[in-house]
């Protein structure tokens, strides 16, 4: 039978019942939009140094795009209502390791491949113990946050490290197309892989049916350890790669450098529209979220309010963005 | 509060009191409701007498469960009036509703499994029973086990709720509800749906208990179940769309008068589409054989085989390990012991995923917890387990079905072969499961496995709390696939519903299967005969 005509049949079959949308569903897909438009006409009004390429390029940007690859890998395993909360410490250890075996093998641009591939090993651990001896993930991964961040310290022995390689620091700070930093493009590049990911292939299918129902996905064949690991390994790659990055750009490395990018990168999956109810939302969405939180701390560096106040205000944003985002026909009690 | 001023007046005392009343227990006059735009009743009107029992029947949708939630205070009527014993009320509430003697007993057992019998029936409650802040678990116990023997119900309440059977559950919801209804003359009991996933047994029980308790209450029994219906009530009314359709006096009418005022058409004599059962040949091929088939403590030693389009029902008690039966079958709670062969090919019976790839097929019992993924749209619903095969996706000259891409487009047409096949009533394609109606979700689940192609098919009660039509649309599909040669386990609680459609039937007691019965066309086992070998 011809395909337009079936499918044409099936929509004569399609009774007149209009979906109903409710006012949750508009917030959380214009939400993001409406917020950063007012965000950026406010500090465009406040401040006449916000809107200018110069900002909106050099310091929205490049410094989001740290935030952007941390979040898109918190995205997957939020998506199956599960959560990696060792980022922060797996960007500390990968960019110690990048920086470690720059400085003292000279392995150049070679290192930041290594910390990808370490990152992405950690990952697969925390995947593995997750699905494998079905422990919760927040708190595997709450675990692996300290065992990686202490790792690190013994390695560094708690200081930085430095090094001198003009290469690798190209790789984040070089501008190959026009003059846009390279940092941010590999976010984008990173960006479409994961929104490609999410929509092409099974696992990102299975990463929604998994948020949604694992039961479901379990009876309807899917063999759910081996995507739930996968979620985990995605994570720990990109956080392998946002370690790397961020220990080109500063030509240096320290444990503690991911510090505080936990909190961000919820409020910007959660603002983005993946609920911690999972099956919702995805890394496409994720963009929003990184936008308003770069927007945000930008602005407010702007127009001088102290970081302080700053972290005050990143706390409020993370919980109104949870309780907006809730989907509460799926739970009724929250523990 | 409730269970202390009743105090120590029993239940039998208070029927005296009862006796004589001239107006109606129960009097619905004339009420409507619609949500936004949708009538869910219109002018629908009902009396319920003093120790009647007053069936309520109708399709999905009809406004059954309408007319329980503005009973129960759980909406309130747009038009008309509620009026108990003759003078109107409002409702305010289920709390509400019980002080004014109406209880619900509903269709999903709302039971706290680590608490005890007692603490269930009181939960609710449990601020009554202390004195400064410490409860008085005694008295609550006493109070219980006085309520349920005055019930004539059975039940070991100071065990954990967890440990019970589906009966007893049942059993203690009945229970619960004339607890929280008893300090009024003649409660009235809202059983919705109270047969679902109840074995013979526990319908028997159940009926036993209403047909002695209606001298002390009123019933008002919902059900599917039209036999039941017909068994339990004094008068029927028929829902259909909102309205009141007919009214029937239980002792005069049958099954197919329900069913034509509920449908608007004949359907009865060709519910089953037995005329189109095919005999199986012994020369056919064996689609699906299990050897041995072990589950500790469920299923002992289980063996048949089940060849190309046939349908093999199997029944049982609760208990018998027939539900556990299925899931070993297909790898999802896999055997401790025993082989199952697909195609003549052995089969690693642990993982459902690798038995999908053999042509195995699994609809659950539970379609929502288990066979749907509810605020997914239907597409992708239908779709899942076929994801990752090149029946979705991009073909790309080799490198997209390598990398198993997904194609949306493939993807909507198979929702869209799907809808036409099955006769899936949706507003989109697209659409949230979750708004779907009961019978047009599990459409969906079959969905899922005709679309994967699936030739081997268990199902556990494929028409499990879908209304009359949907129920004959899903025989009409499964009659279809016998036709194609698609193999069926038909794991039933509903006997008429095994006989109709097997053409064997396996019987299961305390975990092994001990006959199969020959079912075919004109020669069927008769209820009496297969539950004589269930128990």
């Amino acid at each position: 039978m011809a395909d337009g005509t079936l499918l044409d049949r099936a929509g004569a079959r399609l009774t007149k019942i209009r979906a109903e949308r409710t006012p949750q569903d508009w917030v959380i897909d214009l939400g993001p939009f409406v917020l950063l438009f007012l965000l950026v006409i406010a500090f465009s009004i406040a401040s006449p140094n916000f809107f200018t390429v110069s900002n909106l390029v050099d310091n929205v940007l490049r410094n989001s795009t740290i935030l952007l690859l941390v979040s898109l890998a918190g995205t997957f395993p939020i998506l199956q209502q599960s959560i990696d909360l060792s980022i922060e410490s797996m960007v500390g250890i990968t960019g110690v390791i990048a920086a470690m075996l720059i400085s003292d093998y000279q392995l150049g641009v070679l290192a930041l491949l290594v910390a990808v591939i370490a990152g992405t090993v950690f990952g697969a651990l925390n995947g593995i113990v997750f699905a494998k001896l079905k422990i919760p993930s927040f708190l595997v991964t709450l675990g692996s946050l300290s065992i990686l961040s202490g790792s690190a310290l013994l390695l560094t022995g708690g200081t930085s490290v430095p090094y001198r390689d003009p290469s690798v620091r190209w790789v984040s700070t070089g501008e190959l197309i026009f003059s846009i930093p390279n940092i941010v493009i590999w976010g984008l590049l990173f960006y479409l892989l994961m929104t490609f990911i999410a929509f092409k292939t099974p696992f990102g299918r299975y990463c929604y049916a998994l948020g949604e129902n694992e039961e479901v996905a379990d009876l309807s064949g899917v063999r759910v350890d081996r995507y739930k690991i996968g979620a985990f390994v995605v994570s720990g790659l990109l956080c392998g790669v946002a370690g790397a990055l961020l220990a080109a750009r500063t030509s240096s490395a320290s444990p503690g450098m991911g510090t505080g990018l936990l909190l961000q990168s919820i409020a910007a999956i959660v603002m983005g529209g993946t609920a911690l109810t999972g099956g919702v939302g995805g890394p496409h969405r994720t963009l929003l979220g990184v936008l308003v939180i770069g927007v945000l701390a930008n602005g407010m560096n702007l127009v001088g309010i102290q970081s302080f106040v700053q972290e005050i205000v990143l706390g409020f944003v993370v919980i109104i963005a949870v309780a907006m985002s809730m989907d509460r026909r799926k739970i009724d009690i929250v523990k | 509060m409730i269970g202390t001023i009743s105090g120590d007046r029993s239940l039998s005392e208070r029927d005296e009191d009862a006796a004589d009343t001239a107006a109606p227990r129960l009097e619905i006059e004339s009420i409507s409701k619609s949500f936004r735009s949708v009538d869910a009743l219109s002018d629908v009107s009902i009396a319920i007498e003093t120790g009647e029992v007053v069936g309520l029947v109708g399709e999905n949708g009809a406004g059954k469960s309408t007319l329980l939630k503005l009973l129960t205070g759980i909406h309130r009527p747009d038009s008309g009036r509620i009026v108990l014993n003759g003078s109107p009320v409002q409702i305010d509430g289920p709390r509400d509703a019980a002080h004014r003697g109406i209880a619900i007993v509903k269709q999903e057992q709302d039971v706290v499994p680590n608490l005890t019998g007692y603490e269930n029936l009181y939960l609710d409650q449990i601020p009554d029973f202390t004195r400064f802040g410490i409860v008085n678990t005694d008295r609550m116990r006493s109070r219980a086990e006085q309520v349920i023997e005055e019930l004539g119900i059975e039940l070991d309440l100071a065990a954990p709720v967890s440990s019970y059977s589906f009966t007893e559950r049942q059993m203690l919801e009945v229970s619960k509800a004339f607890s929280e209804s008893i300090d009024t003359d003649h409660p009235i009991i809202l059983l919705d749906e109270p047969t679902a996933g109840l074995d013979e047994d526990g319908r028997e029980l159940l009926f036993n208990r209403i047909d002695e308790l209606r001298e002390r209450a009123s019933f008002v029994f919902v059900s599917h179940e039209l036999d039941e219906v017909l068994e339990v009530s004094d008068r029927i009314y028929v829902l259909k769309d909102g309205s009141l359709v007919d009214e029937f006096d239980a002792a005069t009418a049958d099954e197919s008068m329900l069913q034509r005022a509920m449908v608007g058409r004949e359907t009865a004599d060709e519910y089953y589409r037995t005329s189109r059962q095919p005999s199986i040949p012994s020369t056919a091929d064996v689609a699906l054989r299990a050897d041995g088939l072990t589950v500790a403590g469920d299923v002992d030693d289980v063996s048949f085989s089940v060849r190309d389009g046939e349908i093999f029902g199997i029944v049982g008690v609760e208990g018998c390990g027939k539900n556990t039966l299925g899931r070993a079958l297909c790898g999802v709670d896999p055997p401790d012991g025993g082989t199952v062969h697909v195609h003549g090919d052995p089969v690693d019976p642990t993982s459902l995923g690798r038995m999908v790839e053999t042509g195995m097929g699994y609809v659950p019992k539970d379609r929502k917890a288990e066979g749907l993924l509810l605020y997914q749209p239907l597409t992708m619903n239908v779709s899942l387990p076929s994801i990752g095969t090149e029946r979705t996706s991009h073909s790309l000259g080799g490198v997209g079905s390598l990398l198993s891409l997904i194609d949306g487009g493939k993807e909507r047409e198979m929702a869209a072969e799907s809808v036409e096949q099955l006769d899936i009533k949706t507003p989109r394609l697209d659409s949230l499961v979750y708004q779907l109606s009961g019978g047009n979700q599990q459409k969906v689940v079959l969905a899922k496995w005709l679309q994967r192609q699936s030739d081997v098919l268990v199902m556990d009660n494929v028409t499990r709390g879908i209304d009359v039509a949907a129920k004959e649309e899903v025989y009409r599909v499964c009659r279809e696939l016998a036709e194609d040669g698609v193999s069926m386990v038909f794991i039933g609680d509903e006997l008429p519903e095994v006989i109709g459609m097997s053409n064997r039937i396996g019987v299961m007691k305390k975990g092994r299967l001990v006959d199969a019965v020959d079912a075919p066309v004109g020669d069927k086992p008769t209820e009496e005969a297969l539950i004589e070998m269930m128990i």
